[in-house]
């Protein structure tokens, strides 16, 4: 089968619509770090210790972001901000992995990371502007009652290989596979991601951006002034977020 | 003294011995490769061909197949559902560790034998819902004692099959080609 590269298709300022996305309300975000935590259960993220996370080996998919304004005695934090991938549509990573281990899933529109391709050049989480990949730097212990814990649907990690956000992918599959069982297609709502589900605000939601009807849409055209990060560098982002409404 | 050794080498004594060492070298590689095609052994040397003889289906002892990712290895109620009315369960010495477990109580510890990496994500239901039989995958049952592979599940094996399947249907090749379908 030939490799068709289909670069010259996505266009910088063209209208981009993506398959799934998430919009996520700052205003509501409490910075309650539940979603980190549901994230981490969900995907058999490891938990790096005290040691590794101060050099910066801190592995999470989500992440809450705090800033500051403003000079020292007038100092504001601005709004939490929840990140994570934001499952660009043409994304930084993609094309420099020299294994092909990051790639795009032309079925469902994320970038993928596929584990047993990836070779741990980490040459991807360089090259992300949102810096949201976590690199396994070590074969992280789980001792024995946690190792219960972990998720069957997703393939735990070893050492030397990168890893990131899916969009939680094994759920988007168990939910096609539980609708085409029944003879129906996937309904909006129907299941979410960890993060979005864990949310005690509701400030992150998850569906179909290509959906005019589905949550997402109408949210973001509630709002009308999402923003999507770091869209000037043209790499189409699928997470929207609003801030100040 | 390294060209002593070789000086030996060369002489018979030293040609048998090195002889001897790459036959040994090579009968350990031989049955080590044969080791890794041998079924595992199981707690019960349990015989398919018997139990398809007398038209079990595979979907009454293995019924995940059908409803979602994983078969299923049945537990011993079922096996016991119709082995306690058969009387060669009480007598048989191969069935002595069935007997046993239902006794005591202790599930029979199966050793699976089709199995796909952790970083596969195998889901039987979408392979039974989309027309494939059972023996296209697993070989034919009803030749066999226990379980064994016909063929190593390698990437190459589904996707020879996933490729053929999809024919000319863009949208379907797209999707049973895509990496995301199976690794995540």
């Amino acid at each position: 089968m030939a490799i068709e590269l289909k670069v010259s298709e996505v266009k910088m300022g063209e209208a981009y619509v993506g398959k799934w996305g998430m919009v996520i309300d700052q205003d509501m975000c409490t910075g309650c770090q539940a979603c980190v935590a549901a994230c981490a259960m969900e995907n058999n993220i490891s938990f790096v210790g005290e040691t590794d996370s101060g050099y910066g080996r801190s592995m999470h998919w989500i992440r809450i972001e705090r800033f500051w304004e403003g000079s020292y005695p007038e100092v504001k934090m601005t709004p939490n901000q929840p990140m994570l991938c934001q499952q660009c549509g043409a994304a930084t990573c993609e094309p420099v992995c020299p294994a092909f281990a990051t790639v795009h899933s032309q079925a469902e529109q994320l970038n993928l990371q596929v584990y047993n391709r990836c070779v741990g050049t980490r040459y991807c989480a360089n090259n992300c502007p949102y810096q949201v990949r976590s690199f396994n730097w070590r074969d992280y212990k789980r001792p024995e009652p946690l190792s219960n814990q972990l998720n069957p649907d997703v393939t735990v990690r070893r050492r030397g290989v990168m890893e990131k956000c899916t969009f939680c992918i094994q759920r988007i599959h168990k939910a096609q596979d539980k609708a085409k069982s029944e003879g129906r297609e996937v309904v909006d709502g129907e299941f979410t991601t960890a993060c979005a589900q864990a949310c005690p605000a509701s400030a992150i939601t998850f569906g179909r951006v290509d959906n005019p009807d589905s949550l997402v849409s109408q949210l973001a055209r509630v709002h009308g002034h999402g923003v999507k990060h770091l869209e000037e560098l043209g790499t189409l982002p699928n997470v929207t977020y609003f801030k100040g409404g | 003294m390294i060209k002593r050794f070789f000086d030996w080498l060369k002489k018979p004594l030293g040609l048998i011995a090195v002889g001897i060492t790459f036959l040994a070298l090579f009968s350990l590689a031989a049955y080590g490769i044969s080791l890794s095609q041998q079924p595992p052994a199981q707690p019960v040397q349990f015989p398919h061909k018997i139990h398809i003889a007398f038209g079990i289906q595979c979907l009454y002892c293995h019924p995940g197949a059908a409803k979602g990712p994983a078969a299923g290895i049945p537990a011993e109620a079922k096996c016991w559902g119709c082995h306690n009315q058969i009387v060669k369960t009480q007598t048989s010495i191969l069935l002595k560790p069935l007997k046993d477990s239902v006794i005591s109580g202790t599930p029979l510890q199966w050793v699976p034998v089709a199995q796909v990496p952790d970083f596969v994500q195998f889901n039987h239901r979408a392979h039974i819902a989309a027309g494939q039989n059972c023996e296209n995958c697993h070989g034919d049952m009803s030749k066999m004692t226990v379980a064994e592979n016909p063929q190593i599940f390698n990437m190459g094996f589904c996707l020879k099959c996933h490729t053929k399947v999809a024919g000319e249907n863009h949208d379907l090749l797209v999707k049973l080609t895509d990496c995301g379908t199976c690794h995540y």
